[in-house]
């Protein structure tokens, strides 16, 4: 899904809005949070795994845009201005938590690793069994340049030409690290189900679990 | 062959190569083709299928109402908005009447008492409670699953709404308005949830929320009838 | 609030009239002084003052009905209930009723009896303050006003309308419900059940084995750590629910909500489960430490919020 699908009344009527936020009419920087504010919010979350972390970051993306917004000028859509912005404020507040994080210009572009591959792979298989909270466990635990263009791509529909946009690379490199971002959860979720397989025939014998 | 048993072979290493374009739906037939013959390819091909549609299944989330209310209030502190015009205010402008409150309250006055005047006087007879029997409580509450008990539940609750309504005023006020509190609190989630069962039918928590919370009613009315009766 | 502290809206009825009329204050005071002298002769000087001891079984059954105003109850160790009641109008009284009628009570009920049926809000008012055998069972019925209980080994229960309930160190099954009112409970070692509609539920460091909490619209905060092998419900509608537990807490977790957000702060090891996670809500399955206590929480539109005592 791209955000650029859109039809064109719901343009036109956004292109009023912003035109109205631009005059400082309180429902119209409203009615642009109200449109927004889920999918800036979810793409916060999933890169913080944290809620409150996640708010403040929407607040500060939003303020930063509505601060910013009477030098929008239309040049290109207002949700990847708006999303690059976001991408921008996240990563900031990644780099400023000290974490190891890839710059926007700095995009790994090392040959792609090989598949991992293992004797018994079919009992790992990760069908029926990738959960929303192992899944969101797993997505933390990717590095921040990978972890945002999965979170953009995967979760939130944006194509590589409109990540390649937001993040300032090229489309080949978004493309090759969301292939890198899905093979490190892939190995991620399979350990895990490796750990949890092992508990189970380590766990003391007692009634079965019945929740 | 040793080689081709834990998946390393030239076939293998070309399916590495053509996968992350046919996960990007550009045609490779070859990609599928060695994962009919490759039990290891496969295995790698399910997974990321699996990990694709577990991913586009994570629901949107919504931040709470503090995050607009903060933004709202930075904006205006930085003069950023302006009160908006009202709509009223357009149209009294465009009338040309002062957008002083005095005689827009006074010409609001007479409009209330033309429409009290006008319209029928049941209708403007307090409601007491809307967490009465309306339509769509009967269809959610039926489809608790239930059988028997939730019709039970709901005639109860309606019979000891019609007593409160009768007797509430001779309550001491302090003590109905606790009551009245309380069953406004109650209503209010019986309408929420009665909206979510209609909304999601599979969605058992709204359900359970929503037979508890007729429950809680039928005991703080049946409270409210015994305190009355002291 | 502080474990030994009257919530403030329980100012007695005597302070609320003392501070009212400097002029009856002196005839209250003399009044005071009389003992055991039926409230209907004081009826023309206001106030009136009942003390009352009476014998009873090492854990007798004691019971009260009052209307409005404040209810303290404390458990001793000796086998008598000494009973202080003060009604501020003369048109309500106490009745006493005791089983058997000789030789040590094993049934107490004390009720407040409005003798004018046009009587009503603060004329109703009276204070009651019971000391009780510790291991007396109790049941207070107090629409108004507050409850304070201390220090029992028996069973417990209460129902109010609007006023706060406060428990403190009952090791029996405690059940306490209110339409409006608040509720608190500390250090309860027995089983506990508490429901209120409106009002906030408040446990404080519960070595209990089981406990249920709900409420509609008020707010649930739990501080403590939970006993191994406990089971604790903790049920809001809108109110937000926070639990404050210490770091060995040792825990499994079924959080669930509707509309409401789940923020945890503790580690939680997510639990694997074959089936799909609910198609709607949020939920958050796992283990603190090795799991010995079974800790759900639910919420429709509430936030839970799971953090660390320090």
């Amino acid at each position: 899904m791209s955000p650029q699908k859109t039809a064109a009344p719901k343009a036109a009527s956004e292109t009023q809005l912003i035109a109205r936020a631009q005059q400082g009419d309180e429902e119209a920087f409203a009615a642009l949070f109200e449109t927004h504010k889920r999918r800036v919010y979810s793409l916060c979350l999933r890169m913080t795994g944290n809620t409150a972390e996640a708010e403040d970051l929407t607040q500060e993306a939003f303020l930063q845009l509505f601060r910013k917004i009477s030098t929008f000028r239309g040049e290109s859509a207002f949700s990847t201005w708006l999303h690059r912005l976001v991408v921008n404020v996240v990563l900031m507040h990644l780099r400023k938590k000290g974490l190891q994080q890839v710059s926007l210009d700095e995009l790994d572009t090392s040959q792609d690793e090989p598949v991992k591959r293992d004797y018994g792979d079919d009992d790992l298989r990760l069908m029926g069994s990738v959960d929303r909270i192992g899944l969101a466990r797993a997505i933390r635990e990717l590095p921040p340049g990978y972890r945002t263009v999965f979170v953009l791509h995967d979760i939130e529909g944006y194509e590589h030409n409109e990540i390649a946009e937001i993040m300032n690379c090229s489309v080949g490199n978004s493309k090759s690290q969301l292939h890198k971002a899905r093979m490190k959860l892939r190995e991620w979720l399979r350990d895990d189900r490796q750990r949890t397989q092992l508990d189970a025939l380590t766990a003391p014998a007692g009634p079965p679990d019945e929740r | 062959m040793a080689e081709e048993r834990f998946g390393e072979s030239a076939a293998c290493w070309r399916f590495d190569a053509e996968l992350p374009a046919y996960l990007e739906g550009e045609a490779a037939p070859q990609v599928t083709a060695h994962a009919r013959e490759c039990q290891f390819c496969e295995v790698v091909l399910a997974d990321l299928e699996e990990l694709r549609s577990a991913s586009r299944a994570l629901p949107r989330e919504e931040p709470s109402r503090a995050v607009w209310a903060n933004i709202r209030t930075a904006l205006a502190a930085e003069g950023i908005i302006h009160e908006p015009v009202r709509a009223w205010q357009r149209w009294f402008g465009f009338l040309g009447v002062s957008h002083s409150p005095a005689p827009i309250g006074a010409l609001a006055g007479l409009l209330i008492l033309a429409s009290m005047l006008l319209v029928p006087s049941k209708d403007l007879r307090r409601v007491g409670s809307i967490g009465g029997a309306s339509e769509g409580a009967r269809v959610a509450i039926a489809s608790i699953g239930y059988p028997g008990q939730d019709s039970d539940l709901l005639r109860t609750v309606q019979d000891l709404e019609g007593s409160f309504q009768a007797r509430r005023m001779s309550l001491e006020p302090s003590v109905k308005a606790i009551y009245e509190k309380s069953l406004e609190s109650l209503n209010t989630s019986i309408r929420e949830c009665t909206e979510s069962v209609q909304r999601e039918p599979a969605n058992i928590l709204a359900r359970e929320y929503l037979l508890a919370a007729y429950t809680r009613k039928a005991e703080v009315l049946a409270s409210a009838l015994e305190f009355d009766a002291r | 609030m502080p474990a030994n502290q009257v919530p403030k809206e329980a100012t007695s009825v005597l302070d609320r009239y003392l501070k009212a009329n400097a002029r009856e204050r002196q005839q209250s005071w003399q009044i005071l002084f009389l003992f055991l002298i039926p409230a209907g002769l004081l009826g023309a000087a206001g106030v009136a003052h009942l003390e009352k001891t009476i014998e009873t079984i090492a854990n007798p059954r004691i019971s009260l009905a009052n209307l409005q105003g404040q209810v303290v109850v404390r458990g001793w160790d000796k086998s008598q209930v000494h009973a202080t009641w003060v009604g501020l109008s003369p048109r309500v009284e106490l009745d006493t009723e005791v089983l058997p009628h000789k030789g040590p009570a094993e049934k107490v009920h004390f009720s407040t009896h409005v003798l004018d049926p046009l009587v009503s809000g603060k004329d109703c008012a009276a204070d009651y303050t019971l000391d009780v055998p510790v291991n007396s069972s109790l049941e207070i019925r107090s629409p108004q006003g507050s409850v304070q209980i201390e220090k029992l080994q028996g069973d417990a229960s209460v129902e109010s309308v609007g006023g706060t309930i406060s428990v403190t160190d009952v090791a029996g099954h405690l059940s306490v419900r209110s339409v409006g009112g608040n509720i608190e409970i500390i250090r309860p070692s027995g089983r506990v059940e508490a429901y209120s509609i409106t009002g906030n539920l408040h446990f404080v460091s519960p070595t209990s084995s089981k406990l249920r909490g709900s409420t509609t619209s008020g707010k649930i905060t739990y501080e403590g750590d939970f006993a191994p092998g406990g089971d604790y419900t903790l049920s809001a509608y809108s109110g937000d629910m926070e639990i404050l537990c210490p770091p060995s807490a040792s825990f499994e977790l079924n959080a669930k909500s509707v509309r409401g957000r789940l923020e945890n702060a503790v580690a939680i090891t997510p639990r694997r489960h074959a089936p799909s996670p609910p198609a709607t809500g949020y939920s958050l399955l796992g283990t603190h430490n090795t799991g010995e206590a079974t800790v759900e929480l639910t919420s429709y539109s509430g936030t839970i919020r799971i953090r660390q005592q320090h």
